[in-house]
This record gives structure tokens, C-alpha cells and sequence, in this order.
């Protein structure tokens, strides 16, 4: 099945230059919605420290996707490959009576595991002195040409008209596990005691009460940006379509996502005689090519631009936008607080 | 629909008769290998599980070993094959469990095995998948459409040893389901080899009807 075109689109777009790597929005979704049986070892939101191998582990090398308009097939990584939602002995650490025992995790062998989300965390590339890292946040990006949705061949997973946030029918679902071997960004997973496949849902609940999704909201480092594409005045649609500073993940992917980022600038490089190479930042421009593709360097020059604007003394509505100085410019339509909504009963 | 069908005789044993995946009453209800063959392809309904497999082998078991029998007013019937490399039930993301189904037309009469029935004559399937308690019942109107029946009667046992399984289906003949009448009831079979990742369309089937004879009851019409 191809995925119909929604009514509108709701888009995202992540500053990887004011991402903290902190995992607020990886916590405040692993509250809100996966803590279920079965859901233990899903973090619909996931931050990885780039350079790295990514979540699950290397990450962009299980296939899926298109290549030429065609499915390509791809795998579904395993539980460890993930991360597994590991074991504590909290017990022998705090009852040790004066023996040091630390805690350490150990995986469904009861081996020390090893691999986990982000597990890399701030290995970062290059060389001291070029060494470099940033952070790399990743919901799913409800594609326009959705991978996942077109596999399934029971039609279990499907693309609201409202905001194109793809969801699966988990009545319709018999967890045959298509769908994640043809998401080249390996964002689905799977529930082994429900036996169904398991997404981000774009906290869509929260939307349709006007709130941010809870990713969004809980970011410190005000670093993502939620509207329709529709909207000219989004700031979705100003930093991709107008400012062309925001771009999608491994667009040659070809699922067309709808979640953009702001590429990372960095320092210039030292060279060999240890003074500042204007020519070469310290995050190398062609591993950036790699993830957000050719028209990343424009992109970056703009950013660059922009700022010697405002340090000049100048101003720049793409500046103030990346900074929102008013929390609630970052949210779009969905400024509305859920302090103040009447909440259905624990569960 | 019946000219060529391969005809399995259901045996008439006794309710107390040990029909357990290795029950001992089986011997007298006699078992008939059923060839099978791999499910087209092209019946796929998906474009990337057709390009996905396209290089893939799959739906390779040769046959399977079927015998039917009446007992206690239920019908059972035993599925027994090779499995060398038993996937048990679904222990991580890339693990597909070993499963089978029995397949009849829904009215018992008419349907298209090839594309699991259409609009007006639908199929059931009973459903059975190593690592679940219970048995599925499901309704498809054609490939990638079948739905779980949310209540019904069907149970089934399993058991895997000396390098394969033995499932027994086990309905009431009078339970609400494809009604189980007396004389040839159209069947067909399907088997997944989770070892080969084999799920959905994808396993080893019989092309075409079978049929099981489900025999006279003494003092029923």
C-alpha cells in the first residue's frame, strides 16, 4: 500500500547547536509512554552522540528505505543491538555492609552488556586537538513516503489526515515485523508481550489538546521547533523552505522524513603548527554531506552569516528564530500548558 | 473443486482415545504425507516483503504428516513435521516463532485457497503459533486481510522432539466456526519455518484444496 498525502504535515525541526545531549525529551517520553510490559527497551526518542554508531547500533547500515523509487530490504536489528533494558542488583550495592560493590548492569544472559543506547556516549571523531562530537536527537519522522507503512502487508499501520503522523493499528497488527526492517532509521520496535510493533506517536494526544508532543516541551536547550509545513510563518517551514538552514537525515534514504535539522557548526581546526585553519572546521564538513546531504554547506554558511550579522551588531530574523526568546515561538500551535488540561486517571 | 483432491479420512476413536501431539491413537487413525510447495510470490501484497524475498528461498518444507480423527464430538487433526532448528516462541526482535494452520473455506463449500478467499467467499484459518497458550482463529477475505476472531472454541497442543513438531488442532463439530459436516470437508494446510524468518504470506503450502472426510456418526443423521 503507498501512503496518501495528508491534509497537513506536522513537521520538527532539531538544532543540533543548542542540543545539550542531556536526554530530558528521551526521559520525558520514556515516561509518558513506554513504560508498558514489553516496552522496556524502547525509547522512541533516542539522543546519540555523533560520531557514533548510533541506536541500534550502527545505526544507518540495516537498509530499508529506497533506492531508485524501489524498496531496498533491510534487517531488524536485535534486542541487544539496541540495548536491552538491563538488570541492577540494587540490593547486594546497598546491603553490601561496608564491602564495595558497585552497581552494574547486566543484560538478559546476566552478562555485563555490551552495547545500549548511545552507547558511545561522547567518544566523538577526529584527534585531539580536532576532536569534536554533537548530539544527534531522533523521533520518527512520520516520512511522507513512509517505508514502514508501505511493507506491512495488512495495511497495519497507517498516516493521520490531520498532521501525517503514521501510527500503527496494533488490532490490525500481527507483528510481522516488515515494518522494521523497511525504516532505514530503525525507529520502530517491536513488543514481544503484546507481539505488535511499537512507534513514536507524535504525542498526538497532547496535539489535539494544543500541548507540544512531550519531547518538544521538555527540551532545556530550547532546540526543537514543531509546526505544520503548511504554515509560511512555521518555523518549520521558514528554516527549511526559506532559510534552507534545516535538513532532513540521510535524505538518500528517499522516505522524504519530516523532521530537519540544523546542522552543527563548529571551530575552525588546528593544523599541524597548532594555529586555527579558517578553511576546515573542527566537525568535517563531509561527514556532516553524509547525514544532511549536499546542501549542507550552504546551509552552514547562511548560519555563519547570520550570526557575524547579530555579532556586528546587526540583526537577524533567522538568529532570533533559532534563539526564540519566547518559549512558546518554538511551539507553533501547541503552546497550550498540560498543567492546566483536566488528565484522565493514572493508569 | 473436488475431482483431484487429496483424501484424508478422519478416524472414528473412541472419546477416551489418547490424541496428544504423541498420543498413542494416532497409530490406528493413520497418517498421510502431504506435499507442499512455497506460496507464490507474486500473491504478496506488499512491494517490499516481493523485492525483499525475491533472492530468498522460503516455503521449503517437502511435506507434512496429517491424520484426522472424531473423538468426544470434536474433530482433531495432527500436523507433524521436520524441524531441525525449532524457533519455540518470540524471543528477540529477529526471532520468528514456528507456526501452522489448518485453512477451509468459511461455508465449508467455496473459496479461493490461492489468495485466502476474496469479498464474498472468505476463508478461516485456525492458526497456531509456538510460544502462544491458545490458538488463532481468523477470517480472511483475501492476502493480508485476515482478522481474529476474538472468541471461539479451538484449542491445540504442540510438542517438539526428536527434531519436529506435533500440533493437534482440536474443534467441537458443532462449535460456530466452518461448520464440520459429514462427508468431504475442503482443507488446506500452511507451515512457517521461523528458522527461515518465514511470516505472513510467506511459508510452505498446499496449493490446493485437500479433502478431509469427516465420518457418519453412529446414530446421527
Amino acid at each position: 500500500m503507498t501512503a496518501t498525502a495528508p491534509g497537513r504535515q506536522l513537521a520538527m525541526v532539531f538544532d543540533l547547536n543548542k542540543c545539550l545531549g542531556c536526554q530530558s525529551c528521551t526521559v520525558a517520553c520514556k515516561t509518558l509512554w513506554t513504560d508498558a510490559p514489553g516496552m522496556e527497551a524502547m525509547w522512541w526518542n533516542i539522543v546519540n552522540t555523533m560520531p557514533g554508531r548510533g541506536t541500534p547500533r550502527d545505526a544507518f547500515s540495516h537498509g530499508g528505505g529506497y533506492s531508485d523509487g524501489e524498496p531496498v530490504p533491510g534487517r531488524f536489528p536485535s534486542l541487544a543491538e539496541y540495548g536491552e533494558a538491563w538488570s541492577f542488583d540494587h540490593a547486594a550495592t546497598f546491603e553490601a555492609q561496608g564491602e564495595r560493590i558497585p552497581l552494574h548492569p547486566t543484560g538478559r544472559d546476566g552478562a555485563p552488556p555490551e552495547w545500549g543506547p548511545n552507547w558511545d556516549e561522547d567518544l566523538g571523531g577526529g584527534t585531539y586537538p580536532n576532536s569534536y562530537y554533537f548530539y544527534l536527537q531522533q523521533v520518527c519522522a512520520n516520512c511522507s513516503r513512509p517505508a514502514c507503512l508501505e511493507a506491512c502487508p495488512r495495511d497495519s499501520l497507517y498516516r493521520r489526515e490531520e498532521d501525517g503522523i503514521i501510527l500503527v493499528d496494533e488490532e490490525r497488527c500481527h507483528g510481522y515485523r516488515f515494518c522494521a526492517e523497511a525504516c532505514p532509521y530503525k525507529r520502530i520496535y517491536f513488543n514481544p508481550v503484546r507481539a505488535v510493533a511499537q512507534k513514536c506517536i507524535g504525542c498526538y494526544p497532547r496535539l489535539e489538546a494544543g500541548v507540544a508532543p512531550a519531547c518538544v516541551r521538555q527540551c532545556p536547550g530550547r532546540a526543537r521547533h514543531i509546526d505544520y509545513m503548511e504554515n509560511r510563518q512555521g518555523h518549520p517551514y521558514q528554516l527549511v523552505h526559506e532559510w534552507k538552514v534545516a535538513l532532513p537525515l540521510r535524505a538518500d534514504f528517499g522516505t522524504e522524513p519530516n523532521v530537519f535539522y540544523i546542522p552543527p557548526l563548529s571551530p575552525p581546526a588546528f593544523n599541524e603548527r597548532g594555529e586555527f585553519d579558517e578553511a576546515n572546521p573542527r566537525v568535517p564538513t563531509e561527514y556532516l554531506r553524509e547525514l544532511f546531504g549536499p546542501g549542507v554547506d550552504a546551509a552552514l554558511a547562511t548560519i555563519q552569516q547570520e550570526r557575524e550579522t547579530v555579532a556586528s551588531g546587526g540583526q537577524s530574523a533567522l538568529m532570533d528564530m533559532l534563539i526564540s526568546r519566547e518559549w512558546n515561538d518554538l511551539l507553533g500551535p501547541f503552546t497550550e500548558n498540560p498543567a492546566g488540561l483536566d488528565r484522565p486517571p493514572a493508569r | 473443486m473436488t475431482a483431484t483432491m487429496l483424501r484424508i479420512p478422519a478416524h472414528l476413536a473412541a472419546a477416551a482415545a489418547d490424541l496428544a501431539p504423541r498420543g498413542t491413537a494416532w497409530t490406528q487413525a493413520g497418517e498421510h504425507a502431504v506435499p507442499l510447495a512455497p506460496t507464490p510470490l507474486e500473491a504478496q501484497p506488499s512491494a517490499y516483503v516481493r523485492t525483499a524475498w525475491a533472492a530468498r528461498s522460503y516455503g521449503t518444507l517437502p511435506s507434512v504428516a496429517v491424520a484426522a480423527a472424531v473423538a468426544g464430538g470434536a474433530l482433531h487433526v495432527r500436523l507433524r513435521w521436520a524441524a531441525p532448528s525449532p524457533r519455540t516462541g518470540i524471543t528477540d526482535n529477529n526471532v520468528y516463532a514456528d507456526a501452522c494452520a489448518l485453512l477451509f473455506p468459511a461455508d465449508g463449500r467455496e473459496a479461493v485457497l490461492a489468495t485466502m478467499g476474496d469479498d464474498r467467499s472468505p476463508v478461516e484459518a485456525w492458526h497456531w503459533r509456538a510460544g502462544t497458550s491458545l490458538p488463532f482463529v481468523l477470517t480472511a477475505r483475501g492476502a493480508g486481510t485476515s482478522e481474529r476472531r476474538p472468541h471461539h472454541d479451538l484449542t491445540a497442543d504442540a510438542a517438539w522432539d526428536h527434531g519436529e513438531w506435533a500440533v493437534v488442532f482440536r474443534r467441537s463439530l458443532t462449535a460456530a466456526g466452518v461448520p464440520l459436516r459429514t462427508g468431504d470437508l475442503p482443507f488446506g494446510i500452511a507451515i512457517w519455518q521461523g528458522a527461515n524468518e518465514e511470516r505472513a504470506g510467506l511459508a510452505s503450502h498446499t496449493p490446493a484444496w485437500l479433502a478431509l472426510e469427516v465420518p457418519r456418526l453412529e446414530g446421527k443423521a
